[in-house]
């Protein structure tokens, strides 16, 4: 279940292949507030191509993405 | 769920359909005469029987509408009440129909004795759901992003280039060598390899790739393509066009699809049809390349790795559709030590119950693990502990049947069991 921070949510999508990773960010999504931000971690390497290219193709913002060891944190600002 | 579609006027609608349906789909609506032989062939109803799961009530949907818009004779009565619209609850219930309660496995089509295809009806009904607004949103985004990778992968390819060094260092380490190599954008490799996103379909296949010393590069794209779910041929062009446009650039002399079910189809002989022309290359699945280099010795496996009793489900897009069943089994006996059979097999395999996208639609998770009873069972009286496919969405599916069945089963594919038999 996401956790909700305020105006943001926290998902956990590590051990997830795609296209899980997306299909749960594409939910959690729906239900934040334009300019609400999501942060999520995620192991699955897809990830790092995968959410990029969702976040243009539905005209978000990806605020950022790092890779540490094996764990890939990445936030998304909703744009509308 | 769906895009947001709201109603459209009957013309509308019968222009859209004459343009997305064709000859054999009519044929295959006009044969039937629901007889219901089909019933027993579905995984859905034999799962939970229920008139809504047979072939034949589902392909009637689609019927009642072609007879109200297309019928020459039908089609000159109009009905009392008609509003002359195709209502949003009209489009929305065909397209829940065709997209959740039929996985296009084409099982039933075996035992019809017209050889009606209601896959075949079926995709006919995802395409006008998808052509008026009203497939699920989640198979449109995941379409509409690979396009945009495609378009985009300048952007995108600093990052992967990065993971695929860190892939390449896994595949060193389990080789114990540090020439071990994962190309990518190889010109004149002799074969482009086309992964799905994650790392298991990667690794494994880099690690037995550079045991044979294959000349091979790593595609840029993943082989999953979404729109081929919505029946979008338009949009399901474009991002096979992705993979035919680097194997051209690279000039390699094949193309092989990972262990996926789709994505074969879609390469294999899809993708051709739909453009109109040959493509320069051979299409085989990885699946083929395996069994070829084990039928060859080129490298030494042995069955001791892997000791406990396994079984193998026939994706039916791998089976059913593409003729893949042998391969399979001799790359498990070759490597494995107990393989037991499960029953049905082959092209009378039954569906996992996640094909055709349903796997990516979190609203209809509870139909899919309905649905996936039959297999469940299948599944447990071979007193496998080892459920080998060679298709992702199955091998999603299965791991939650596992879990929603307590099945105690590890699932795998057949490249994995491989690199576990190595000596």
């Amino acid at each position: 279940m996401p956790q909700e921070t305020g105006a943001s949510v926290k998902l956990n999508l590590e051990g997830l292949l795609c296209p899980i990773p997306v299909v749960r960010v594409s939910q959690a999504m729906k239900d934040l507030p334009v300019n609400g931000v999501l942060e999520a971690t995620a192991t699955d390497p897809g990830v790092l191509t995968d959410i990029p290219a969702w976040v243009k193709s539905t005209g978000n913002e990806l605020l950022s993405m790092e890779k540490k060891d094996k764990v890939i944190t990445f936030t998304i600002r909703k744009a509308k | 769920m769906s895009v947001g579609v709201t109603s459209l006027s009957l013309t509308d609608m019968k222009e859209k359909l004459k343009a997305l349906i064709d000859r054999k789909q009519l044929a295959s609506l006009e044969a039937c005469v629901r007889c219901g032989i089909c019933t027993e062939s579905c995984h859905y109803y034999r799962s939970e029987p229920r008139l809504e799961h047979t072939p034949f009530y589902r392909a009637e949907q689609l019927r009642r509408i072609y007879r109200r818009l297309l019928d020459p004779i039908a089609g000159r009565f109009q009905r009392r009440g008609d509003s002359g619209t195709a209502s949003a609850e009209l489009l929305r219930r065909l397209a829940d129909i065709a997209f959740s309660t039929c996985t296009l496995c084409q099982r039933c089509t075996l035992d019809c004795p017209f050889s009606v295809d209601t896959a075949d009806i079926m995709r006919a009904a995802r395409s006008l759901a998808t052509a008026t607004g009203s497939a699920p949103q989640m198979l449109v985004e995941l379409a509409d992003a690979a396009i945009v990778k495609g378009e985009n992968i300048e952007s995108f390819k600093d990052f992967y280039l990065d993971q695929v060094k860190e892939l390449e260092k896994q595949v060193q380490d389990r080789l114990g060598s540090s020439r071990a190599r994962i190309p990518v954008e190889k010109e004149g490799a002799r074969m482009l390899y086309v992964p799905l996103s994650g790392a298991h379909t990667i690794v494994p296949q880099a690690v037995l790739f550079n045991l044979a010393e294959e000349s091979w590069t790593l595609s840029l794209f993943e082989t999953s393509n979404y729109a081929y779910f919505l029946a979008d041929t338009s949009r399901a062009s474009r991002i096979a066009q992705r993979i035919i446009a680097e194997a051209e650039r690279l000039k390699v002399e094949e193309v092989v699809i990972t262990e996926c079910g789709h994505g074969y189809p879609v390469m294999r002989w899809e993708v051709a049809r739909w453009l109109g022309r040959r493509l320069p290359f051979r299409v085989r699945s990885v699946i083929e390349v395996l069994d070829e280099y084990l039928q060859k010795g080129v490298f030494r496996v042995s069955p001791k790795g892997n000791g406990t009793p396994v079984t193998y489900h026939d994706s039916c897009n791998l089976g059913r559709k593409g003729g893949l069943f042998e391969e399979p089994r001799r790359i498990i006996r070759a490597v494995a030590e107990d393989y037991r059979e499960m029953n049905p097999n082959r092209i009378y395999s039954f569906c996992c119950g996640a094909g055709s996208g349903l796997v990516a639609i979190p609203e209809w998770t509870d139909i899919r693990l309905r649905a996936g009873k039959l297999k469940a069972e299948q599944i447990r009286r071979t007193g496998a502990r080892i459920v080998v496919t060679s298709c992702d969405n199955c091998r999603h599916q299965i791991g939650e049947l596992n879990e929603h069945y307590g099945l105690d089963i590890e699932v795998t594919s057949l490249s994995e069991l491989t690199v576990k038999a190595l000596v």
